[in-house]
């Protein structure tokens, strides 16, 4: 059994590397956190006289440690940023050469997609649609125009790690790079009225040679 | 002296100025919400589990009921319960009698922020019944879809159409809570900082007066944006403005900055009264002063501050700017330090404490456990950027919440009950059954909410009412997943009436304080008489030390009361 669906895109094992990464540092610090709450209420402290329990609630000895663990744990925090800050960049900030461009829309209730026509160019009258269902070629890089008809929806394509909210009248361009061959969902992700448990799209991924093939058939109807 | 009468029935249950009766009747006025709050969850988890079943008492779920379902079960629990409970009805009972004073500074305002609550609670009860159904657009109530009619296909044709929907309703009621709670808020002020009991300086006073002190100027703060974005989404719903609509010059993105805005420090609203809950428990049943009492309050006043530029870690992947998500995921790591600062002085109050494992020191040590190890460091995975990608919006997120809410709202709650419960009703609540209470709803609310971290990391995005048509998400063990969450969610549920009945029983049967000071507590509430009466004490006390001085080596028992020289 594996936590995460398959990951078939170039940047999903980064996104998976951070989750493993935060979770052996507070696998850690949960072990210490368990033990520090158990050990008082497993001895009772019974040893201890009336001046040493007075002393120590309004000492400052513990102080120290306490500071020691906040430090620790910022030095976590601030190695976790160090770490993802690179992936964001590359996932969110940038955009690698465009190789092909496609427009999601999404709608209540259904995914309308729509790939450049002969002319290679996307916004000409020649464009064609597919609902429901989105061709893309394997390892290629993938522009994709995201865009929202009527209400806020969310694109979400589990086995890449790719998530982005689509608004209307708003044109947010995110790049995906897909490694494997198949069939992948295309889900919403955010509300969007009684139809949003029934907004479901299906990626195929194909080979660069049927992509252009499906491309052609696309292009005959 | 106390010149206060007695009051009759109708006078105490309903005209009332006196805080404890305020106090109470927010609380009778909020176990009614969440009752509503837990059926709807029952409901919409039984349909998760097992979506071909008519569910018993309610019948055959269909989409439009789920998001109805589910939004109505969010905004109760967060704007009803979490604010209510823990802002009103604790803020209400305890601070008066813990500064050592006879009343709130203004009565009848506070009696006027009841009503208000009571009206919020009576226009959000009515949104369930209009013509077009309840308010289905998710609590966030994120436009477009909250301001025309969620899909349905239904068309306006007039300003009847319009005002007499759900959304209208429902925003008329946050508006009515709020206001309520803002004077509630200016009351709880005024009266900490006019009507201390002689000696007792800003620092004598107990931590939980300073947390509800803090969340309340904390919400007045923020919730200015929000009441502000709440009028405009009213007249874009009734007056036909276009203020979240982008095809006339509007933005929907606008709403998820004032919502958040709001709705982060709002967090920390609902967190910040519980931690001062468990401050007095902990100290008061370790036998010890409360570790860093300045520490503590200094690292609150820090989170607090912080807690208001880390909204937009609520919008990761909502379009706004990817350069403006660093800054706000790099603040929101930072917020977890202080309180890493603050459960660890909790902790530290425990270490060579004379612990006694009481009901209210159960509940306080599992909202502190559950919060830190769970509900706090799952929000290292979602503060981070990256992996928000993923988590968003997925069940990943609604595990880390429940597990960030639940601990500190019900559990704090329910430690507050069974700590105070002597001094207001002077008759003591059952402690077998209490015991049974805490164990069932420990284990089945892991057991509902775990699930549904393994659930959200297997991709299964939120909010939608029946996953069967998503193939990924039926392969073993996912069902089985939620069939788990579910029946937790069930059992979890039940066990409330084990202290739905305790409660009652014991108001009026229970056995009969034998101690005014039964837990051997400092702070004031304890040197008065259980319940106590209208006026609060007889002879107003002074105050001599600070409220955590347990053990202290020149006296021969164990506490020293704040009034006793």
């Amino acid at each position: 059994m594996r936590i995460f669906p398959e990951n078939a895109s170039s940047y999903g094992a980064d996104v998976d590397f951070i989750f493993w990464l935060i979770t052996g540092v507070i696998t850690v610090a949960s072990i210490i956190v368990i033990f520090l709450i158990l050990y008082p209420i497993l001895t009772k402290n019974k040893s201890r006289t009336k001046e040493q329990r007075y002393q120590q609630g309004k000492g400052f000895q513990k102080l120290k440690l306490i500071y020691l663990g906040i430090a620790i744990l910022a030095i976590a925090d601030f190695y976790f940023l160090f770490e993802e800050g690179p992936i964001w960049r590359n996932i969110e900030e940038t955009l690698p050469e465009k190789e092909v461009h496609v427009i999601v829309m999404g709608r209540q209730w259904l995914w309308e997609f729509t790939y450049p026509g002969p002319d290679g160019k996307l916004y000409t009258a020649d464009d064609v649609k597919t609902i429901n269902k989105l061709y893309l070629p394997v390892n290629k890089n993938i522009h994709m125009d995201l865009q929202a008809y009527d209400v806020i929806h969310s694109v979400f394509i589990p086995h890449a790690r790719f998530k982005q909210d689509v608004l209307p009248g708003r044109n947010i361009t995110k790049w995906v790079k897909m490694t494997k061959t198949g069939t992948y969902p295309l889900t919403c992700a955010e509300i969007c009225g009684i139809g949003h448990a029934n907004m479901k799209a299906e990626i195929v991924v194909l080979l660069n040679e049927d992509y252009k093939k499906q491309m052609a058939k696309l292009y005959k109807k | 002296m106390n010149t206060h009468k007695k009051h009759g029935f109708w006078h105490r249950y309903f005209f009332s100025l006196d805080h404890k009766d305020i106090g109470f009747q927010y609380m009778l006025t909020i176990f009614v919400m969440v009752s509503i709050g837990g059926f709807f969850a029952y409901v919409f988890r039984m349909h998760l589990a097992y979506p071909e079943m008519e569910v018993p008492l309610f019948g055959l779920v269909t989409n439009k009921d789920y998001n109805m379902l589910i939004t109505n079960h969010g905004l109760i629990m967060m704007m009803w319960l979490a604010l209510g409970m823990l802002l009103a009805v604790a803020g209400n009972y305890l601070i008066p009698i813990m500064i050592g004073t006879d009343d709130m500074a203004f009565p009848k305002l506070n009696k006027l922020s009841y009503w208000f609550f009571l009206i919020s609670v009576i226009l959000m009860i009515s949104s369930f019944f209009m013509k077009r159904g309840g308010f289905g657009g998710g609590w966030t109530m994120y436009p477009p879809l909250s301001v025309g009619d969620f899909g349905y296909n239904t068309a306006y044709t007039s300003f009847k159409d319009r005002f007499f929907t759900a959304n209208t309703f429902v925003l008329l009621a946050i508006t009515f809570e709020f206001i309520a709670l803002l004077m509630g808020g200016i009351n709880f002020f005024v009266t900490t900082l006019n009507k201390r009991a002689k000696g007792m300086t800003l620092t004598k006073m107990p931590m939980i007066v300073w947390m509800i002190n803090i969340a309340s100027v904390l919400f007045m703060f923020s919730v200015g944006p929000l009441i502000a974005g709440a009028f405009m989404l009213l007249l874009d719903i009734n007056a036909g403005t276009g203020f979240y609509d982008v095809y006339r010059g509007g933005d929907p993105l606008l709403w998820e900055h004032l919502f958040w805005f709001f709705g982060h420090p709002e967090v920390y609203v609902i967190l910040l009264p519980p931690l001062g809950i468990i401050a007095e428990i902990i100290s008061t049943n370790s036998r010890k002063p409360l570790y860093g009492y300045k520490f503590i309050l200094n690292l609150t006043l820090i989170a607090a501050i912080l807690s208001m530029m880390v909204w937009a870690h609520h919008q990761f992947v909502s379009g706004i700017d990817p350069r403006a998500a660093t800054i706000f995921s790099i603040f929101t790591i930072i917020i977890s330090l202080p309180f890493a600062g603050i459960i660890l002085a909790y902790i530290a109050t425990l270490w060579n404490g004379d612990l006694k494992i009481n009901l209210p020191m159960k509940w306080a040590i599992g909202a502190i456990t559950l919060f830190t190890l769970i509900g706090g460091f799952t929000g290292l995975y979602l503060g981070a950027s990256v992996f928000d990608i993923y988590a968003h919006d997925t069940s990943f997120v609604v595990a880390h919440f429940h597990y960030t809410l639940f601990p500190t709202v019900i559990f704090g709650s329910f430690a507050a009950f069974y700590y105070w419960f002597g001094k207001f009703s002077g008759r003591e609540l059952n402690k077998f059954w209490g015991n049974v209470h805490f164990w069932l709803t420990f284990i089945f609310f892991n057991g509902f909410a775990f699930p549904l971290f393994l659930l959200g990391l297997a991709g299964q995005h939120r909010r939608i009412a029946d996953y069967r048509q998503f193939e990924f998400l039926m392969q073993d063990p996912l069902p089985l997943y939620r069939q788990i969450a579910t029946i937790s969610a069930v059992i979890l549920i039940l066990s409330q009436f084990i202290f739905i009945f305790n409660f009652f029983w014991s108001l009026k049967r229970g056995k009969k304080v034998t101690s005014d000071n039964p837990w051997e507590s400092n702070t004031l509430e304890w040197q008065t008489a259980s319940p106590p009466p209208h006026g609060n004490f007889a002879v107003y006390p002074e105050v001599h030390h600070g409220p955590y001085e347990y053990n202290h080596p020149d006296r021969e028992d164990d506490f020293l009361p704040q009034n006793k020289k």
